[in-house]
């Protein structure tokens, strides 16, 4: 997986950079919204688009840029991260789990929306979605223009993905 | 003690803002909550009394923006600071002469919102 040629040249940045903004965003959201510490494992060793047991909050980039920003985790790990977010013990998938993890999706393509909008008037962000479930696949149209990077946290793995696409 | 309300489409971040309120040592009396811009006009309709408005920008039905405006429009003056994942400076600039009275970047940290909202509570 890859950050395609038109990303690359219209940001200024290499794949490897934009790994780095994906990285630096979510180590900041970790570090300050659910006190936890994240470290990095990039570059992805195998494609990952089956999710067994796990929790997917995406948010829509729509403008000069368009994609999609993705996060997915185990169930067990999102468990953990809402508790850590709410100061309470949240033990089962609920509309508390949806909403954090959609939250964080959220943090996330506003931090990665401000590299690529200085001003932020010519992209915008959507609302969060959520899924989960016990075996589901999410795929991309196109590998090319996605980085992924995987992260450890707490023993479990979680990941980041970014998908672009510059506009004509 | 400041009445706070808090308008945020996501129940985890009201809480949060709620919680690091307290972490910061703001002294916060009551705090009311709002899912987007028409819900927390209803709560400013409904007649409390509120001393500092903490604004999202990107919700749905209306979004912070349109919030602050309708809030403006209906002569009220009570600061509104908005916590957004939104940090570009066009769209700061546009919530401040739309009457926002600053803006914080989420994330955040408690020593953050004590800075930003110290005068203010």
């Amino acid at each position: 997986m890859s950050l395609n040629l038109d990303i690359s040249r219209s940001t200024s940045f290499t794949e490897e950079q934009v790994a780095a903004c994906v990285i630096n965003a979510t180590r900041e959201v970790f570090s300050t919204m659910v006190m936890m510490e994240v470290t990095d494992d990039f570059p992805l060793k195998e494609p990952v688009s089956r999710f067994k047991c796990s929790i997917t909050g995406m948010v829509g980039f729509a403008g000069t840029y368009s994609g999609v920003i993705s996060i997915h985790c185990p169930v067990t790990l999102a468990l953990m991260i809402t508790s850590n977010m709410l100061g309470i013990d949240c033990d089962e998938v609920s509309d508390d789990l949806n909403d954090a993890i959609g939250e964080i999706a959220n943090m996330l393509g506003g931090s990665v929306k401000q590299v690529l909008s200085k001003g932020g008037l010519d992209v915008k962000l959507s609302i969060p979605t959520v899924i989960s479930g016990e075996d589901y696949t999410v795929n991309s149209l196109s590998d090319n223009d996605c980085v992924v990077v995987p992260f450890t946290v707490e023993g479990h793995t979680l990941l980041v993905g970014l998908t672009l696409k510059k506009e004509d | 003690m400041a009445n706070i309300l808090i308008v945020d489409d996501s129940s985890t971040m009201r809480k949060i803002i709620s919680r690091s309120l307290r972490q910061a040592g703001l002294v916060v009396d009551e705090i009311y909550e709002a899912g987007d811009g028409i819900e927390g006009l209803g709560v400013i309709a409904s007649g409390k009394s509120i001393q500092l408005i903490l604004s999202d920008i990107n919700m749905p039905n209306m979004d912070g923006l349109e919030f602050v405006k309708a809030v403006r429009a209906n002569g009220n003056t009570t600061p509104i600071v908005m916590i957004t994942t939104e940090g570009g400076e066009e769209i700061i600039a546009e919530a401040i002469s739309s009457g926002a009275s600053d803006s914080i970047k989420k994330p955040f940290t408690p020593d953050q919102l004590q800075e930003k909202l110290g005068g203010l509570v």
